[in-house]
């Protein structure tokens, strides 16, 4: 397994559950409890708009938990995710509108819907990889928006659908701020364990070797059509999830929040966190939201220095130095925080010794 | 069948400008090997310039024209000095995402240009007037456009053929290494190949902000042009050139006969289904290279 590297020194697996833990150490375990128990106490500290932040990053990371999946482990370029992340978002609020269904059965089909149409859209992928295969995705996301935005009947068009939050459960009342962040939270943690695992499967390291070099893959009997739709058809369902619980968040969902933009966002914030990596992913929603906050705070300085509406100034500061952040991390840093992170661990590992 | 006519004959004038965008997008692909999605942006930065020269500066036409293609060609080599060159030999993820932020970062620039606005030339620099040949009434700043776009077409097919530097471009398309062991300079290809194209979008940037005024909206012709790229196969100038013109006739035709029918921009989505099929059936296009790949 890849993740013995990092560790300590004289740390051997006596038996198959030993070599099986994702936590090897009991440091590690603390760790991973003190990292769990400091979310859980997260939304105590901060007001409302602290926690709107942590829920719309929770989403987020589940979504480009997705991305990674697609790009960062199969190596299929997607510029279309926020659609697909559009879609989750849109099932729910359509089966709420049209059916009167619950979140909670919303839920599964929010992901599943996304699944079955990224699997539509990578069929193309049986032929065609790398570059044809990121236009396909664009096509993707241009055919996926025009739909939403059409087809009035059901999605209501530009004006965007009314959503509600899931009714109580066990006398949990969701439609408090901090009780929906804490089923975000563990939806997360469950996704994040999901993509963990799937990493380590049959399935994951397929997924890999279809990334690192897909003849090869195919020569060691991998059947690579088979493992790429698999890959988007996971990703999307990911996405899925990730848009109802963002959109049921704000209780309302419009196509315009997901333009071409979020969706290289999506993969230029992918590449911040760091590639092929679960901690990456959740790195890089953490980055692209915190610059959000960032960015709205900026907004009036912008606006002083560039002139103009407010709206454009802070368009035209998120558009510069989002893409600016991202183009230095792949000129200095192509593997992103993760990397960075390993770094930091590794030296710590070996404290005295330099390597 | 009147309509049809029409729609071929004006669909043909806005698909010499498509034309000549997706040559741009190749010509930096033949020579790179990097797709450079930023040219849509291009467009909105080369309009601006053009507004700022005629509008705001008060510029002669053909002083402003001239500066804009130098601004052009400037960003072009920027753009390959600062970020493309130290991407070379890097995955092709890196160029892809590279490319679309400053897609996204020329937009920026855009709107700090424009302040967010839509700006207009107020009067347009080039003939309103229209043609009556028979049923058809055709506007005489289309059929400039058109040859215009002609004209840079040929000017840069004579350029590839007949100079020198065109020679080593075209060396330069075959292979980097044979290129660099025949002892040519391919960096400075390389930014050639950019300044030419980015050269070129602001040329189209410029008409395009004269038909459909200055502003942000302009990028969606460039990612039309992306269809077409890709429909007339990455590697080919004569198949940008035709899958430019048929995009431009089609997006026509979808006035005349789907968009009745259907809702919201179909002129928009249409190119883009026409790339998904071509991507199912034809995924190198109609004259791109099929590579073979060994281990």
């Amino acid at each position: 397994m890849s993740i013995n590297i990092d560790r300590p020194c004289g740390t051997f697996d006596r038996n198959y559950f030993q070599t099986q833990e994702i936590f090897r150490t009991p440091l590690r375990k603390a760790l991973l409890a003190v990292l769990v128990a400091g979310l859980f106490l997260l939304p105590f500290l901060t007001d409302d708009y602290g926690i709107s932040i942590l829920t719309i990053i929770c989403a987020f990371s589940i979504g480009m938990l997705g991305l990674q999946i697609i790009t960062g482990y199969c190596g299929q370029i997607s510029i279309g995710h926020a659609a697909f992340m559009g879609i989750g978002m849109y099932t729910v609020g359509i089966l709420q509108r049209h059916f009167g269904l619950s979140f909670w059965a919303c839920l599964p089909l929010a992901g599943l819907v996304p699944m079955l149409i990224g699997m539509l859209f990578g069929l193309p992928a049986l032929r065609i990889k790398g570059l044809y295969l990121a236009f396909a995705t664009l096509a993707a996301h241009f055919v996926i928006v025009y739909v939403i935005s059409n087809w009035r009947s059901v999605t209501n068009g530009t004006d965007g659908i009314w959503m509600k939050r899931p009714g109580p459960l066990w006398g949990i009342n969701f439609a408090a701020d901090r009780n929906y962040f804490f089923l975000v939270l563990i939806i997360t943690i469950l996704m994040v364990y999901l993509a963990t695992n799937l990493t380590r499967t049959k399935l994951g390291r397929a997924l890999v070797a279809v990334r690192d070099n897909d003849i090869a893959a195919e020569v060691m009997g991998i059947n690579i059509a088979h493992t790429k739709i698999l890959a988007f058809g996971i990703g999307c369902f990911f996405a899925g999830i990730a848009g109802a619980l963002g959109g049921a968040y704000y209780e309302y969902v419009n196509i315009e929040w997901f333009g071409l933009d979020d969706s290289i966002w999506f993969l230029g914030f992918l590449v911040v966190g760091g590639f092929g990596s679960i901690f990456g992913a959740i790195a890089g929603a953490t980055v692209w939201k915190i610059m959000d906050e960032f960015s709205t705070v900026v907004t009036p300085l912008a606006e002083t220095f560039l002139g103009g509406a407010a709206f454009y100034a802070s368009a035209a500061f998120s558009l510069v130095f989002y893409s600016l952040i991202i183009i230095i991390f792949l000129v200095f840093e192509p593997r992103g925080i993760a990397h960075r992170w390993q770094m930091i661990k590794r030296s710590y590992r070996l404290h005295p010794f330099p390597y | 069948m009147e309509e049809t006519l029409k729609a071929i004959v004006l669909g043909s004038c806005n698909g010499g400008i498509y034309s000549l965008l997706a040559v741009s997008y190749v010509v930096i692909y033949k020579s790179t090997r990097v797709f450079p999605f930023s040219q849509a942006a291009v467009l909105i930065v080369g309009a601006y310039i053009m507004w700022f020269c005629l509008i705001a500066w008060q510029l002669p036409i053909w002083l402003g024209f001239i500066i804009t293609c130098l601004a052009g060609a400037l960003l072009g080599m920027i753009i390959e000095r600062a970020f493309m060159r130290r991407l070379v030999g890097q995955p092709i993820l890196a160029s892809i995402v590279v490319t679309l932020c400053l897609m996204l970062l020329l937009r920026g620039v855009g709107i700090i240009l424009g302040k967010g606005n839509i700006q207009g030339f107020g009067e347009s620099f080039l003939p309103v007037g229209a043609w009556q040949i028979g049923f058809l009434h055709i506007p005489e700043i289309q059929v400039i456009g058109f040859i215009l776009c002609t004209g840079l077409i040929a000017a840069l097919m004579l350029f590839y053929e007949k100079t020198r530097a065109g020679l080593a471009m075209r060396i330069v398309h075959e292979d980097h290494v044979m290129a660099q062991s025949l002892g040519l300079n391919v960096r400075l290809v390389f930014q050639y190949s950019w300044a030419i194209s980015c050269v070129i979008a602001s040329v189209v940037g410029m008409l395009l902000g004269n038909i459909q005024g200055v502003g942000l909206a302009l990028d969606a012709n460039g990612l039309v042009a992306i269809a077409a790229v890709l429909v007339g196969g990455l590697e080919s100038f004569a198949g940008a050139i035709i899958a430019g013109l048929a995009i431009g006739i089609l997006q026509m035709l979808t006035i005349s006969y789907i968009a009745p029918l259907l809702p919201g921009e179909t002129t928009m989505v249409v190119p883009f289904i026409l790339l998904l099929l071509f991507l199912f059936l034809k995924p190198y296009g109609l004259f791109g290279l099929t590579r073979i790949e060994r281990l």
